[in-house]
């Protein structure tokens, strides 16, 4: 998939998984920090990621500290999937 | 032990909430349900709302608007049988279908019974007391035994009491199951009338703020007793030795607000505690407003402290039986959930 | 006094595990029927529910484990302090319990319930918390206050307050307080969502501690008034109590402790003691990153220099609705036996703080104790137990 298709399709499905009703995909710019003052998403948000990325892109993140290496933007997001996808 | 309510908010399945308060006009339920008429909650800011249960979401939006411009209250005292069970309901839901596998903490967080009070604590920022009562359709009476045993210690404090529960698709199947809701269709309107087993499912919060200070008080809240008995005869004589224990020497009950609910099984218990009132008590029932739920004991304590200090009439769609009654001195509430648990509250004017 | 938990299936078998040294956390080798089963470590009781069913006489349908482990410390408790059936039945007798699981044990059962299977229907009456204490309350015809509290990990201390306030208050003259929680799937899975179980024995206040394991057990507690117990063996006074919410984030504490610290103040400000009196802490001490470090910060920050502490959680794991209640027990036997049981698994202590933790059974003047439970939600909750 196109790096751009694949931003896309991610910033829906986060908005799914997360429950980020008043957001649109257009809302969340590439490089916008996911947690603290970007989105403003939480902890919690992030162990639900993870679950994301592994029931969406069969990608397993055992520690949380490496998943926080991985959740800064959605750029780094898609970059991690198109490197480690398995579906 | 008895304290004084100050103010009351009630999120319900009727107009309840905000500035057009209407319970004349009766919302009807809904496939044998009564859901709660949610307004728009703008203290919620940002990500607050979005992972909330919908009995957070009540229970908040409710307090919220008696805290605002008010100092802390020195303890937020919550009463609810299981509080986000349609959060748990998720999480349970996906133990089995991924297999006990990578599921999201989220809904388990939210689903726990204490972050009603916990949340109205985070966004209010109150690191006072702060307890949550289960005990399923006696969870809202405990809570009101622990905030007329805080005003005993303090009595110079301030507290928030509430009782919260919310319909969600497993307790209402559950429960259903169990027997304690009509399997057949029935609307509110002709709750009364029906001769089945079970009743409505209903769901809502009210809150209250209450202290030892009578001045400026609308109500107060005299006495409260709890019973656990299937035998309808120790039940009544309960009920009995309450009323002479604490309604004072020549006055009577004005008001009686019976939990009746449409379940044939119970309406005995209800009977017997009219015919102790006699011809003098007006007797209205409350059930085909909110439903049944494990705390719909505290909608009929909003409704009586409204009935009491005046903010409503009580509408003719919830009169049982005019009594002789003028004035509205002394209302009791009598409730019982799932025939093992009663209770009794006595609401008096301020004297 | 009653307790059940993976050291022991009364207070003398837990008190010798305890002096001891001797851990309950097993992993593999129970009945749980998780498939984290042999892959985390849990503190389990090692008798199965139906085993369990028999020893009690329960014949009833819809009982769950988790009202299994709370009648069996019940039954104990009312034995030891020699309650009547006129006592247990008079309207001045309560009974407050916690639960955090309750009824939700049922995780398979419940599923098949809500979708499709309306023929099996044994536990669709004992899926909230209330259920376990409903049961404890109709087999033993208790007709006083009776109730069931919910603030996660500090639920049975919240119990206990409640119960001695109603005492204080006088709503009763005796109370029957405690906890129960049964090892769920619910709470397994809970926890293995937030990524706070460890896959070893915990260690708590351990700098390279990896997180918590589950547990399960009950225990409960009789309180009478002092004037009531004459000829009868009086363990210990519950002195004070505080409670306070941390107001922070729904599952983790504050850099600083806010709730612990006030909960612990608020605790010594109620027993009119300073300090300086406490002679040891029963620790929340979970095993967790978070919590392990934050409860630190909030006991120097209240003591200074701390007295002895210790968590007991690497016996018995972090029974959760029970956790204070079975501390409680253990804070007790404390003052009664007058001595100290070792914190386990605890190597180095955390670099920020620099606590050390009792790691050796020993001997020990207690007059007082202070015991504490944190929880979701911020609920935080800390006792003081004295000499009686």
């Amino acid at each position: 998939m196109e790096i751009t298709d694949l931003k896309e399709k991610l910033k829906v499905q986060i908005i799914q998984f997360l429950n980020l009703t008043d957001l649109t995909p257009a809302d969340i710019k590439d490089d916008e920090p996911l947690f603290g003052d970007g989105l403003g998403l939480d902890s919690i948000d992030s162990l639900e990621l993870i679950v994301l990325l592994k029931r969406e892109y069969g990608i397993n993140i055992q520690d949380p500290k490496e998943g926080r290496k991985v959740l800064i933007d959605i750029n780094t997001m898609a970059a991690y999937i198109q490197q480690h996808a398995q579906k | 032990m008895s304290f004084y309510i100050h103010k009351t908010t009630c999120i319900s399945p009727q107009q309840t909430f905000g500035d057009n308060i209407d319970i004349e006009q009766l919302r009807p339920s809904v496939d044998n349900k009564l859901y709660a008429v949610e307004p728009a909650y703008p203290q919620f800011k940002g990500n607050a709302l979005r992972r909330m249960s919908k009995s957070t979401r009540i229970g908040s939006g409710a307090a919220l608007p008696l805290l605002a411009g008010a100092p802390q209250p020195d303890g937020i005292i919550i009463g609810t049988q299981v509080s986000g069970m349609e959060e748990n309901s998720k999480f349970l839901n996906q133990i089995i279908e991924y297999n006990e596998d990578m599921l999201t903490p989220g809904s388990f967080v939210q689903g726990t019974p204490n972050t009603i009070s916990s949340q109205i604590a985070l966004i209010s920022n109150n690191k006072n007391y702060n307890i949550t009562h289960v005990h399923r359709g006696l969870a809202f009476e405990n809570a009101v035994i622990d905030v007329a045993m805080l005003v005993n210690e303090s009595p110079q404090n301030t507290y928030l009491l509430g009782g919260v529960d919310e319909i969600s698709l497993n307790n209402y199947t559950l429960d259903t199951l169990a027997g304690w809701f009509k399997k057949e269709d029935c609307s509110n309107n002709n709750l009364y009338s029906s001769a089945t087993d079970g009743s409505l499912s209903g769901e809502g919060a009210a809150m209250f703020i209450v202290s030892g200070d009578k001045q400026g008080a609308l109500a107060q809240l005299k006495a409260i007793t709890t019973i656990h008995s299937t035998d309808a005869e120790v039940v009544e004589n309960r009920i009995k030795t309450f009323l002479q224990n604490n309604l004072p020497e020549g006055e009577k009950i004005d008001l009686l607000l019976s939990g009746e609910n449409g379940d044939r099984r119970s309406t005995h218990f209800y009977k017997n505690c009219e015919a102790l009132q006699g011809s003098y008590t007006t007797i209205a029932r409350f059930k085909h407003l909110c439903g049944e739920y494990p705390t719909a004991s505290s909608f009929a304590l909003w409704l009586a402290c409204n009935f009491i200090g005046g903010a409503l009439e009580l509408p003719h769609h919830m009169l049982k039986k005019a009594g002789t009654a003028i004035g509205l001195k002394n209302i009791l509430i009598y409730n019982t959930h799932k025939i093992g648990q009663h209770s009794c509250m006595l609401l008096s004017v301020v004297s | 006094m009653g307790v059940i938990s993976a050291i022991g299936l009364s207070v003398a078998e837990n008190h010798a595990a305890l002096v001891t040294g001797k851990t309950g956390i097993i992993k593999g080798g129970g009945n749980f029927p998780s498939r984290y089963a042999g892959l985390l470590p849990f503190g389990e009781v090692l008798i199965g529910t139906e085993e369990l069913k028999t020893r009690l006489g329960v014949t009833e349908s819809g009982i769950t484990r988790t009202t299994l482990l709370a009648l069996h410390a019940f039954k104990e408790a009312i034995g030891d302090a020699q309650l009547t059936d006129e006592q247990l039945t008079a309207g001045d007798t309560a009974l407050i319990g916690a639960t955090t699981v309750g009824g939700m044990c049922l995780t398979d059962e419940l599923y098949a319930n809500t979708h499709g299977d309306t023929e099996n229907i044994e536990y669709v009456k004992s899926f909230d918390y209330a259920s376990v204490n409903l049961y404890l309350q109709k087999r033993y015809h208790i007709t006083g206050v009776v109730n069931t509290m919910n603030t996660a990990c500090s639920s049975s201390a919240n119990a206990i307050m409640y119960g001695c306030r109603l005492i204080k208050n006088g709503l009763a003259n005796r109370v029957i307080v405690g906890g129960a929680d049964s090892l769920a799937k619910f709470t397994v899975n809970g926890f293995n969502a937030l990524r706070i179980l460890s896959d070893e024995a915990c260690a708590p206040f351990d700098q390279n501690r990896k997180g918590l394991n589950l547990g399960e057990g009950a225990a409960f507690l009789v309180l009478e008034k002092e004037a009531d117990v004459k000829g009868k063996k009086m363990y210990a006074c519950l002195s004070g109590y505080g409670n306070a919410n941390d107001a922070y984030h729904p599952s983790s504490l504050s850099p600083e402790g806010d709730g612990p610290y006030l909960a612990m103040k608020n605790a010594l400000s109620n027993a009119k003691l300073n300090p300086a009196d406490i002679d040891f802490i029963n620790a929340h001490g979970t095993g967790t990153e978070n919590n392990d470090e934050v409860e630190s910060r909030a006991m120097l920050s209240l003591f200074g220099t701390l007295p002895n502490f210790a968590s007991t959680k690497g016996f018995t794991g972090h029974t959760l609705g029970a956790a204070s209640a079975i501390e409680a027990v253990y804070s007790i036997l404390n003052i009664d036996k007058q001595e100290l049981y070792p914190n386990l698994n605890f190597g180095q202590p955390i670099a920020d703080t620099g606590l050390e933790p009792v790691i050796t059974y020993k001997a020990s003047a207690i007059k007082h104790v202070m015991s504490n439970s944190f929880g979701f939600g911020g609920n935080c909750t800390s006792l003081i137990f004295s000499k009686a």
